[in-house]
């Protein structure tokens, strides 16, 4: 077992001290004390999402498998894990996304050992029959559906579709349709999947809030002491190959919305050590927040769109900036592509001011801060980063890094990521709209 | 082990009436480096002018997303960025609240622009025609076209409250937006933003020279006189009248709803929150709404039900609050699902209701959701912000903190107090049912003449399941067969 523990650091953007806890089986436990008198924040993170979905027609199964999480075990039924959850009074949920799968609970603090007891078996002896399997395949359609009236999930689907020809990132992670509805009939390969991914060496406990540390690493060795490490081979996930040029791409939608574009360029997996993304994530605070000239030209001014977005959201492998805007008329589609593009060729020929980079600067540092104002807040901000690098001290390099932005990065990512032959253009507008 | 979630307070809780009208609520925490502002104004879209619904909202959102008489919208955004402090607003029925939170080391400077936007509003012609187009896109395209579980809640509640001030969306209607002029919402203004309305909501680690800045600052608001609009009762409901809203669309929403008698201000209410948890606790697996119909049977994503009306917060699965009313409706939300099973669906859900009128609940049954909302209601309130907003909610209801009073009504309650209240509040016969459907005829037709429902199954399910399917596909629905209509999505929320 190894541990570590990382004082808190007034030169680091993260306020609170960590411990870190590696078991022989290669779980990692990182807690951290937080003022939140008798509650606790616990998050089991896996470092698997959609991006893991490598398989043809497979897609949407890291999404299934974590509904399938809830079905129960030999010594826990579902009924009984949700009767010991409502006994708990806790708050508990799960959720996927394209890198990692978190299960979360925030419960007394007095709970700790009923959760670790909970939550280690499922995650050890998960055991659900065929027939429970295709019930909750039903339960991920309807999940679908409910989200089915709102374009931003077919547009998604379409951008991700076309931007991308190789990586598992092609899919969104709540799968492509046909796959959803073949997933009753992949019982076996959820037992695979579990086998695969739900193991020790690949997950980590992110507990945050009022507890005593020696105990809770008494309770982690108890009950997490004995999960076995993986054995299964973990495919890899094909790596995307450079787009060579432009993707123009639309769609029609047949109830009432207003037309929505968006345009996807590709740029790197996260990465805390060079500057490309910490400058992207600086350039999107200048060029697309609510402070920003294209937001104030098109929302305030000139009153085109009702909202203009562009941003890069951490990935471990290359993803998209994604700018999105939703246009409150059809005829102005062209005029508002043209001020994103006149925007981002700013980006590349004009240097910030230094004022400017200070005040984006400030804004990323008070909102990181005001943020973590629960343990629950601390606990997924810890856990996405978990997830992306396997180190909780990405926070404070990134923030580090951003520090370290200047208007000469800004121009250079700038340059080499928005070009014409790196972008999937997507419009939708609705069907009979004139 | 029984666990308890022990609320420990680090706030002190002041709450005083002054020489003017106004109310002040304090939370002081010396230790909190955030400072939240909640300043709410006795004014909702009760209050719309006839002709003008939505002007309430209106009027909020042009000065929360407007400038100040010092400075325009773009130089508020431009003050406001660096420290990445927001100002929302939250416009219901009843009341209208201004919400902003900034970090200790801007406070003066934040107080300055939040507290002119609310005392000194610019009411700039192009923020007003910015902020009528997005009302009215909310209504023509978001509500009608891209959310189909709102927009089944909210027609529900438009039949729910005919004819009563709760009658339209918070937002107003897509001509009453249109009728509203600038001038109309300087009148508003003025009307509604007074002292005798205002209640002002300050939590964290603020001085008390902060709050002596503004009471003064504060009482420059005209004094006013409270503007309470008298409700009338909602209109009787006469069996399940069914409104089915035809829309395309592959999969099918169902709100259903009546109004009940009681709020938070009454003891009877947080019994009904016990068997309402027991019944359908919001986006958990507690409820037997939930269990029935998505976890046996795998139909939707979720099915729930409300004492009270229920917004999630954000991304939490907690109630928003500051949107408090004094007449308060049950409902049940059926998440979408195929087309082919809404039938079944709604059936399944008022058969479970009808079961949970006449059999109640049973000892251990609410000792089980007793316990947790005991333990879950202290979770409602882990931040400062959350925590001053149910304060506010308190004075609106004139009681005690509402997780302290849930509380000590638990610890008092009995199963026969929660029986007895399921049998005065609740049944199962008169109800409103609105219906999202892209197969409205077909659907309306299957209603009308008790059409059975049958159910197809991915899989096997337990005979136990089929046995009780036998009962729900044929079960009776007390449909009112006169008041069965069907209404295009586009003469929604028109007028």
């Amino acid at each position: 077992m190894f541990v570590t523990t990382y004082a808190s650091d007034e030169s680091k953007i993260f306020p609170y001290p960590v411990n870190k806890v590696v078991l022989e089986n290669g779980l990692t436990l990182i807690s951290i004390p937080y003022e939140s008198p008798g509650i606790v924040a616990y998050y089991t993170v896996v470092r698997t999402g959609s991006r893991n979905e490598v398989e043809i027609g497979k897609s949407g199964f890291a999404h299934f498998f974590e509904h399938m999480m809830f079905r129960g075990t030999e010594k826990y039924s579902a009924h009984a894990y949700n009767d010991a959850v409502k006994k708990l009074g806790s708050d508990a949920n799960a959720f996927t996304d394209d890198d990692w799968t978190a299960y979360h609970l925030v419960a007394s603090s007095s709970a700790l050992e009923t959760i670790m007891d909970i939550e280690s078996d499922r995650f050890k002896n998960l055991k659900y029959a065929e027939e429970d399997f295709k019930t909750e395949a039903g339960a991920i359609m309807g999940e679908y559906n409910k989200s089915y009236s709102n374009p931003m999930l077919s547009m998604f689907e379409k951008l991700q579709d076309a931007a991308f020809t190789t990586h598992t990132y092609k899919h969104t992670t709540i799968g492509f349709l046909d796959d959803i509805k073949d997933m009753p009939n992949q019982y076996n390969y959820s037992l695979q999947f579990f086998d695969r991914w739900y193991r020790p060496d690949n997950c980590f406990l992110v507990v945050v809030g009022d507890f005593d540390q020696t105990k809770l690493v008494d309770l982690t060795k108890k009950y997490y002491g004995d999960w076995k490490r993986g054995t299964a081979k973990r495919p890899e996930v094909p790596q995307e190959p450079p787009q060579t040029a432009e993707k123009v791409i639309s769609m029609t939608w047949k109830t009432p919305t207003l037309p929505m574009l968006a345009i996807g360029y590709h740029v790197p997996a996260f990465n805390d050590r060079e500057v490309d993304i910490p400058a992207l994530d600086v350039l999107s605070q200048l060029y697309f927040s609510e402070s920003s000239s294209l937001f104030q030209k098109l929302v305030v001014e000139e009153q085109l769109v009702d909202f203009v977005d562009g941003s890069y959201q951490n990935h471990r492998d290359p993803w998209l900036f994604v700018v999105l805007s939703r246009i409150k008329d059809k005829t102005n589609i062209e005029k508002v592509q043209n001020a994103i593009y006149a925007a981002l060729d700013e980006a590349k020929t004009k240097p910030v001011s230094a004022e400017q980079l200070a005040n984006v600067k400030s804004h990323m540092k008070y909102q990181f801060a005001m943020g973590l104002n629960n343990a629950d807040a601390v606990a997924v901000t810890v856990g996405n980063y978990l997830q992306i690098t396997g180190d909780h001290e990405s926070i404070n390099r990134i923030y580090q890094m951003y520090a370290k932005v200047s208007a000469e990065d800004i121009m250079t990512v700038a340059k080499k990521y928005f070009t014409k032959e790196n972008r999937t253009i997507l419009t939708l507008t609705q069907e009979d709209s004139k | 082990m029984k666990t308890t979630i022990f609320l420990l307070t680090i706030f002190l809780f002041m709450s005083t009436a002054l020489s003017s009208s106004m109310r002040i609520v304090e939370m002081r925490s010396e230790k909190s480096p955030i400072i939240t502002f909640r300043i709410q104004f006795r004014t909702g879209s009760i209050n719309d002018v006839k002709g003008k619904e939505g002007i309430n909202a209106f009027t909020a959102y042009l000065i929360a997303q407007g400038g100040t008489q010092e400075l325009t919208y773009k130089q508020v955004i431009d003050k406001l960025y660096p420290w990445a402090t927001q100002i929302d607003v939250v416009a219901d029925k009843e009341v209208t609240t201004f919400i902003g939170e900034t970090h200790r080391d801007h406070l003066d400077n934040f107080y300055k622009i939040f507290s002119d936007l609310i005392l000194h509003p610019r009411f700039d012609v192009e923020d007003y025609n910015r902020l009528k187009e997005d009302g009215m896109n909310y209504l023509k395209t978001t509500l009608r076209g891209t959310n189909d579980e709102e927009l089944g809640k909210q027609a529900m509640q438009g039949m729910l409250y005919e004819n009563h001030p709760y009658g339209w969306t918070n937002v107003g209607t897509v001509q009453g937006i249109t009728a509203t002029t600038l001038e109309d919402i300087k009148v508003f203004y003025k009307t509604n933003y007074t002292q005798a309305n205002l209640t002002i909501g300050i939590a964290g680690g603020y001085s008390k020279g902060l709050l002596e800045r503004m009471k003064k600052d504060f009482a420059s608001l005209p004094e006013g006189k409270n503007n309470v609009v008298e409700l009338p009762k909602a209109n009787p409901i006469n069996d399940l009248e069914v409104t089915i809203v035809d829309k395309q669309s592959i999969a099918t929403a169902i709100s259903v709803g009546f109004p009940v008698s009681v709020t938070r201000a009454d003891k009877d209410f947080y019994a009904l929150m016990v068997a309402n948890s027991y019944f359908g606790e919001h986006r958990t697996f507690n409820g037997v709404l939930m269990n029935k119909i998505r976890g046996e049977r795998g139909i939707n994503y979720g099915d729930y039900s409300y004492a009270e009306n229920f917004i999630q917060d954000g991304g939490t699965r907690f109630m928003l609050p500051c949107v408090p009313r004094r007449q308060q409706f049950f409902s049940i939300w059926i998440r979408p699902t195929k087309p082919e099973d809404a039938h079944f669906s709604l059936r399944e859900a008022i058969r479970e209701l009808k079961k949970l009128c006449e059999n109640g609940l049973t000892k251990e049954q609410f000792e089980t959701t007793r316990d947790f909302l005991m333990n879950y209601s202290k979770l409602w309130v882990q931040t400062q912000n959350r925590r001053l907003g149910f304060e506010l909610d308190s004075k609106f209801y004139n009681t005690e903190f509402f997780v302290d009073r849930l509380e000590k009504e638990l610890k008092s309650m009995t199963v026969k107090d929660v029986n007895d209240v399921i049998k005065k509040h609740l049944q199962f016969k008169n109800a409103k049912v609105a219906i999202v459907a892209g197969n409205a005829n077909e659907l309306k037709e299957k209603i009308l003449t008790n059409a059975e429902s049958p159910i197809k199954y991915a899989s096997k399910v337990p005979d136990a399941i089929l046995e009780e399917d036998k009962d729900i596909v044929n079960h009776l629905l007390n449909i009112n067969k006169g008041a069965i209509k069907i209404v295009p999505v586009n003469a929604l929320f028109e007028k």
